[in-house]
């Protein structure tokens, strides 16, 4: 009876726990409160947070538990990570609850979601320069793209090893958009600036928007077909939404199916944070250049509507250059609060969801570039 | 690896300038070519007012010979003869009148047919004249 019971207590947690998984459970808790406490991207984070409990709760390996072995249901569901299924599925749910008309509007806007996109390619070359393999710093930069399924999706393909580390830096760095732009924001531009009043958009007809989709699909994945799968379901869930005659499409795809991934995609990105795999240098520095690309992609927006301010007639506020990293809505709400703080009868949210929504094709394009080139 | 060294070594500097051109160049061209969606939308509503796209009016064709028979060709030879003493243009109601004067056989129905075929054409302002090709082809 002893045998048995110190048997028992042998397969336990807290016999096979490891510091590196209490460290993991202290993240996931923090995840959780900042999710459902501080409202920090709770659909989100609160998914992550738990997987990473999920992820982290020492078991036996040989029973079929853990994320990584080959026969649990973990590593079923997380497939979807690992092969990609997810983050096209998400796209399609993004497509099917985007509204275009701001861009529609104002194209010009388009140019700072891909300035913004600069930020991915300096990353890349500062994961290089730190002694990353060419997949891994192509990974690492993605992060500065600020768009979590872009990111999962370029890793999955070409380091799947750093899937854990580049999902939980991305998430918690668009989590943190509130925290990490502001401040950036004020730095790199006058009050003057920030007090810039933009025009009324124009009114955009309803086959304008029905055929947006249909070309910017046809003309980004002729240009970089490897962005295909993320961009192909982006716009067609917006066909689907601007459509109307498929409506009920729509409604499933902004509904029931982006929600049952986002929570499969949550949770096992989450559990596949196992302090042993998660808590290791490279994941320090991923987290390192994650912020630094992060921080890199809001400046060089901010930077280049303050350039393209020397060219234009009517002003744009380069405000709106941040939201041109594609953390759709929540630097888009950024602009608008910084906005706001200076004049709170400027209203820059419908302005600001032009380049934010042009940040996640041009992050969409750029992985489907990396990818190419590195494939 | 590490450093410059590293970043030269996996072409790293080629491959950041190519992505953001790239990313660039997608994105303008599709700025470009949505900021031209309404633009072509419009021309397209309004295509009945543009020349290449406007409609050709279809030429008249030309009527089908009717069968004219020795009765009616017979007919036809006495309106030319009618004609003849009248000025050009002419009243249609004058050549009646003169055809009924001139006991000609069922006047109203032989002008009818001239007419569809063209022997007698309007002028289209108000008056009639005598189609010299369209009679030599019918009723000569």
């Amino acid at each position: 009876m002893e045998t048995l019971f110190i048997d028992f207590f042998q397969n336990t947690g807290f016999f096979l726990c490891d510091y590196r998984n209490i460290i993991m459970i202290l993240v996931g808790m923090l995840f959780i409160y900042l999710g459902i406490a501080k409202d920090y991207e709770p659909l989100l984070l609160v998914p992550i947070g738990f997987g990473m409990l999920m992820g982290n709760i020492p078991v036996f390996k040989g029973l079929g538990l853990g994320i990584y072995e080959n026969n649990s249901v973990l590593h079923y569901l997380y497939l979807g990570v690992t092969q990609g299924v997810y983050p096209p599925l998400i796209f399609l749910g993004i497509g099917a609850m985007t509204d275009f008309s701001t861009l529609l509007a104002r194209p010009v806007l388009m140019l700072l979601g891909a300035a913004a996109q600069a930020g991915i390619f300096i990353t890349f070359l500062g994961a290089l320069a730190l002694g990353f393999t060419p997949h891994e710093a192509a990974s690492i930069g993605i992060i500065g793209g600020a768009d979590g399924p872009t990111a999962i999706f370029l890793t999955a393909k070409l380091a799947p090893t750093l899937i854990g580390p580049i999902a939980v830096a991305a998430y918690s760095y668009m989590a943190l958009v509130p925290v990490i732009q502001p401040p950036i924001m004020r730095l790199l531009t006058t009050r003057k600036e920030r007090l810039i009043r933009m025009e009324e958009p124009r009114e955009v007809t309803k086959r304008e928007k029905i055929l947006f989709p249909i070309i910017a699909f046809l003309l980004c994945c002729f240009l970089a077909p490897a962005a295909l799968p993320l961009l192909g379901m982006l716009c067609f869930g917006n066909l689907l939404k601007e459509a109307v005659v498929t409506e009920r499409l729509a409604v499933a795809a902004r509904t029931s199916i982006i929600d049952s991934v986002t929570i499969l995609l949550g949770v096992t990105v989450g559990a596949s944070t196992q302090g042993d795999v998660f808590l290791t240098t490279k994941s320090v520095g991923i987290f390192f250049l994650g912020a630094l690309s992060f921080c890199i992609a809001t400046a060089c927006g901010l930077l280049f509507a303050k350039m393209m301010n020397l060219f234009l007639k009517n002003k744009i506020n380069p405000l709106l250059g941040a939201a041109g990293v594609s953390a759709v809505p929540d630097s888009a709400r950024v602009v608008q609060v910084v906005g706001q703080r200076e004049d709170p009868t400027n209203f820059l949210l419908m302005h600001a969801m032009a380049p934010n929504i042009s940040g996640v094709i041009g992050s969409a394009i750029a992985a489907g570039v990396l990818w190419s080139f590195m494939s | 690896m590490y450093g410059l060294e590293s970043i030269a070594a996996n072409n790293g500097w080629a491959i950041s300038v190519v992505g953001v051109s790239i990313v660039f160049t997608g994105l303008v061209l599709l700025s470009l070519s949505i900021s031209r969606i309404h633009k072509v939308l419009g021309l397209w509503d309004n295509r009945n007012d543009i020349r290449i796209f406007r409609k050709k009016p279809q030429e008249r064709s030309e009527p089908a010979p009717l069968p004219f028979t020795e009765k009616e060709k017979a007919s036809a030879r006495q309106f030319r003869l009618l004609v003849k003493i009248m000025d050009d243009p002419f009243s249609l109601q004058r050549l009646l009148h003169l055809a009924e004067i001139s006991g000609l056989e069922r006047p109203h129905s032989s002008l009818c047919h001239l007419i569809k075929v063209r022997i007698i054409e309007p002028d289209y302002q108000g008056d009639y004249f005598f189609n010299r090709e369209a009679f030599d082809r019918f009723a000569s």
